[in-house]
């Protein structure tokens, strides 16, 4: 290449120097391939600067032979040409020199041009070395922060701590002594440990799920098992009943009274259950039964919506036969009432038998439309009883359970609903109805698990079973309790009619022996008579006589003397005491507001009531009450102080032993009796 | 005199009991506090209640500021009388006399200080104690009640120092004649004695009864009350309640009320009396004439 090039190059310069060039340049030719002659070595001998040095010389010398031709030339002459041919040949052997010049410079370039190309392709191979391994370079780099970047798969799981994996894994795994020291073969014995248990515990998990479903099989089979069980068992009980009627034994009766049971409504139910739970348990002289009509109940059973629908087509059907018939608003209102007073067709009925064998009958019934229960009460005893007339009101069935508990009179509804109801029906209160009803006791709501809240009156009231089961109890006891006190006064006011106090023997220790005084008339009194009398304002203002008492009046006699005593007998008797109020007409009218002493007696019964009670259950309470006003008459008409002005013996001796006769600012009689020392005392 | 109308509550047996107790409740006795805000009452059961006088009589006061603070019971018997020192509450009833702090006596649980029976003779029935008195100047306290005698107990000691004997029958009342350290009681025997406390014997005996312008027979001839002066005395219960000279002896005005009289007591120049059966106090001046009743 540096050949050509610098062929091609030589034409272009002889040509600027305007010099014949075909011919030299072939000498030049020739001479370079005929001899074996370097001129490049030759170049690398010679020195540039002298060689720059002559070509100016030369140039210069060329000038000069030109301008000596050209001065010749102008002059002509016959020796000039031969001048001229010697300048010729002259400047011949200048261009020669030239020529010669001339490649050497062009060797000269030649070399220096392929020096810098040889350099300069080192350069680039370098620069390419260089960029080839900064790219290797960039390339390492990218791998080297992807592996750091790297996360393996292993530190995703979860692996026990460090302290549990030593102490639980087994030393052929944990390895301590190489992986204390070397964290990559810790996590590889750990990640082991982990694969070994996950393995026992996939291993468990199947014989888990084995277990399970051999487990169900077993269930399936006994499941089957009694199923079949069924059906053997109802054969059983049909060849039984011959046997049971055999024996006595009405399992039978017990299991058709419970599918009565399951017609009753709730709150009867509840009663029900709870009233045989009981008697069953704890009380053999209870018994239930249910009474009424089956088929009235299944026909009332109904699901809610359609017994709505009932109703509405009942009075639908009411209006239309009104309209038809035209009745007055009166029978309308009546056949409504009728309607919301309406009971259910079955009923529950108790029997409590006392140790007199005296019955008491209760039948439960429940208002559909109030959602309340009643009950009606009826007394029978073994034998017949000849009622006093006095005694009327004591086991009348109207009165006989007024107030078990403290004001439970049983003339109010106890739901508070029933107002609104009976607003629309126009009726004023159910006192006119409980008669025929029955009375809607409040313990009667309790057995029957009915609970009316007074502060928040509830939309429905469902039926309770513990509020029954824990009212049962008390409840069947004061029951028995009422009986059995009413038959005691029963017994004891056809004595008192008599004029006799019937003190039993039992408690004739409380009296002296003799005792003077005597009952004269036992009669019942209205309570608005009692109101009336002027001895008795105190009671009346302190609230204890309201209209659920009975009253009476007892009159007591010794001589000229003669003490009325009005008595309040609370339904709660015996357990809540008579109170008795005193009147004295002897020389002038005594009464506890004129004299203490009257008082000191009223409280001598009132008061100190309870050394009277007698013997369990205190049905003696008021013969005791009435006997010991027998001798504080005594007392009194004995202890009355003489008066000397008067003549005259005393009407009453003193026969009473006492010691003393007036004691305390007071001046009180000596109204105790010590026994037995039969003597009289103060308190 | 408008009358509360009944309540209507449901009474339980509890109840009822408790107001049956209430309608023969008898409130004996009562005492002022030494501070003056409480007063305590005794009643014929033996329970001693402490009604807090501020409360009550405040223009605040409430139902409840009526009620006891605290209700204890104090003797078996009722509490006839009781008296108040600087520092105690005395009250006597059944046969004996007990001591109650006034500091202690709002807390609940409150024991009596000490109690104390005078000697009696007889042993089959224990005497009640009608009446206490003061004798601030010996620092004793005298009682008197139904053995008939006079007791005289030294309040810093508890001894029993003297028992002045001659009424015939039970005393009902004590009253103090400073001037002389004279005692006076009035009994069931009809008799205003006068004990002189130096000296120990009876000093003077009216038996008012005897007086005809004052008896009362069909009344009998007990002495309920006595209050004195110094130079006068009222005396009352079954006589009519009238007005004595002590140094002659002789009734000087008789005060016309019917009933017997529980209590009597000088005020300034007024006698104020009340009756255990009537629902009076009447203000009488010393000339014999009612000027007003306080009544209920």
């Amino acid at each position: 290449m540096s050949s050509e090039s610098s062929k091609k190059r030589k034409p272009k310069v002889i040509r600027s120097d305007g010099a014949p060039a075909e011919g030299k340049r072939n000498r030049s030719d020739t001479e370079q391939e005929g001899k074996y002659y370097s001129e490049e070595a030759e170049v690398d001998l010679r020195d540039p600067g002298r060689d720059y040095e002559l070509y100016k010389y030369t140039c210069q010398e060329l000038q000069r032979l030109m301008a000596e031709i050209q001065d010749l030339k102008s002059r002509g002459g016959k020796d000039v040409a031969i001048e001229i041919e010697e300048r010729r040949i002259q400047s011949c052997v200048h261009f020669m020199t030239l020529k010669k010049l001339n490649r050497l410079a062009h060797i000269r370039l030649k070399k220096g041009r392929d020096q810098t190309h040889e350099a300069k392709q080192k350069v680039d191979a370098y620069h390419l070395q260089l960029q080839n391994l900064l790219y290797e370079v960039m390339h390492l780099q990218k791998e080297i922060t992807k592996c750091l970047e790297f996360k393996s798969k292993h530190e995703e799981i979860d692996l026990v701590s460090l302290e549990e994996f030593y102490k639980e894994a087994p030393p052929d795994i944990s390895k301590a002594e190489v992986t204390m020291g070397d964290p990559h073969q810790q996590t590889l014995a750990r990640l082991d440990w982990e694969l070994e248990q996950r393995k026992r515990l996939a291993e468990k998990y199947r014989e888990c799920l084995s277990n399970k479903e051999k487990i169900l099989k077993e269930i399936e089979v006994k499941k089957e098992y009694l199923s079949s069980l069924q059906p053997r068992l109802n054969s059983i009980m049909q060849a039984s009943l011959p046997v049971q009627e055999y024996l006595f034994m009405p399992f039978d009766q017990a299991h058709k009274q419970y599918e009565t049971a399951r017609h009753l409504p709730p709150p009867l139910y509840v009663l029900f259950v709870q009233a045989t739970a009981y008697g069953q348990a704890c009380d053999k002289t209870l018994s239930v039964a249910i009474e009424g009509s089956v088929d009235e109940a299944k026909a009332l059973f109904k699901p809610p919506d359609d017994s709505q629908d009932d109703e509405s087509d009942s009075d639908a059907e009411e209006e239309q036969t009104t309209k038809r018939r035209r009745p007055t608003l009166g029978v309308q209102l009546d056949d409504k009432r009728k309607e919301m007073l309406k009971r259910h067709p079955l009923s529950v009925m108790v029997d409590l038998k006392c140790k007199d064998e005296s019955v008491l009958h209760l039948t439960f019934y429940y208002l559909m439309n109030l959602n309340i229960l009643t009950v009606k009460a009826k007394v029978t005893t073994a034998t017949e009883l000849i009622t006093p007339i006095s005694a009327g009101d004591l086991l009348s069935p109207d009165s006989v359970l007024s107030c078990l508990y403290p004001g439970d009179h049983g003339k109010k509804t106890p739901n508070p609903a029933n107002q609104y109801q009976f607003d629309k029906v126009g009726i004023l209160t159910l006192r006119d109805y409980v008669l025929d009803l029955g009375h809607p006791y409040l313990w009667v709501q309790k057995l029957g698990g009915l609970h009316f809240p007074k502060e928040q009156p509830q939309h429905t009231v469902i039926a309770d079973h513990s509020l029954s089961a824990s009212h049962m109890e008390t409840t069947m006891k004061l029951l028995k309790t009422r009986v059995q006190s009413r038959l005691a006064l029963h017994k004891q006011f056809a004595s008192l009619e008599h004029g006799i106090v019937p003190v039993t023997s039992d408690c004739q220790y409380l009296f002296p022996a003799k005792v003077v005084s005597r009952l004269v008339k036992w009669v019942t009194v209205a309570h608005e008579d009692y109101m009336e009398l002027h001895f008795t304002k105190d009671i009346v203002e302190a609230g204890l006589a309201g209209d659920t008492n009975l009253y009476y009046m007892a009159l007591i006699e010794r001589g000229t003397a003669k003490l009325q005593a009005a008595v309040v007998l609370n339904p709660g008797y015996s357990s809540i005491p008579p109170i008795f109020q005193l009147c004295l007409n002897w020389k002038g009218e005594k009464t506890n507001s004129n004299d203490d002493n009257i008082r000191a007696m009223e409280s001598e019964v009132n008061v100190c009531y309870k050394e009277l009670c007698g013997p369990r259950p205190g049905h003696q309470l008021l013969t005791n009450q009435l006997q010991r006003l027998c001798v504080l008459l005594d007392v009194y008409l004995e202890t009355e102080s003489h008066d000397d002005s008067v003549e005259g013996p005393k009407e009453f001796p003193q026969e009473k032993m006492c010691l003393r006769l007036f004691r305390g600012p007071s001046r009180m009689k000596p109204f105790k009796y010590n026994h037995p020392q039969g003597f009289f005392s103060h308190r | 005199m408008e009358r509360p109308a009944p309540v209507a509550v449901p009474l339980g047996q509890a109840e009822v009991f408790q107001a049956l107790q209430r309608l023969h409740m008898t409130v004996f006795s009562q005492s002022v506090s030494p501070c003056g805000k409480f007063l305590a009452a005794g009643n014929n059961y033996g329970q001693i209640a402490i009604f807090s006088l501020s409360a009550a009589l405040s223009s605040e006061a409430k139902e409840e500021s009526k009620k006891p603070v605290v209700t204890f019971q104090a003797h078996d018997g009722p509490v006839y009388s009781m008296v108040s020192t600087d520092r105690h509450l005395l009250s006597a009833g059944d046969g004996e006399v007990k001591a109650w702090l006034w500091a202690e006596i709002l807390k609940k649980g409150c024991k009596e200080m000490w109690r104390r029976q005078p000697p009696y003779r007889t042993s089959l029935e224990v005497p009640e104690i009608n009446a206490l008195l003061l004798v601030p100047k010996e620092n004793s306290l005298i009682l008197a009640g139904g053995d008939c005698q006079l007791h005289t107990m030294d309040l810093e000691t508890g001894t029993f120092t003297r028992a002045l004997r001659g009424h015939t029958d039970y005393i009902h009342c004590l009253a103090l004649r400073e001037r002389s350290p004279e005692v006076l009681s009035g009994g069931e025997d009809g008799a205003v004695r006068l004990w002189d406390l130096r000296t120990a014997k009876e000093a003077q005996t009216i038996e008012v009864y005897k007086h005809e312008e004052c008896s009362r027979p069909h009344n009998g001839r007990w002495i309920g009350c006595l209050a004195t002066d110094s130079d006068w005395m009222v005396c009352g219960g079954g006589p009519a309640l009238t007005l004595w000279h002590l140094r002659s002896s002789t009734p000087t005005t008789i005060f016309p009320i019917r009933a017997p009289q529980k209590h009597v007591t000088f005020y300034q120049d007024l006698v104020l009396t009340a009756a255990g059966n009537s629902c009076r106090v009447d203000v009488f001046t010393n000339l014999g004439y009612r000027a007003f009743s306080l009544s209920f």
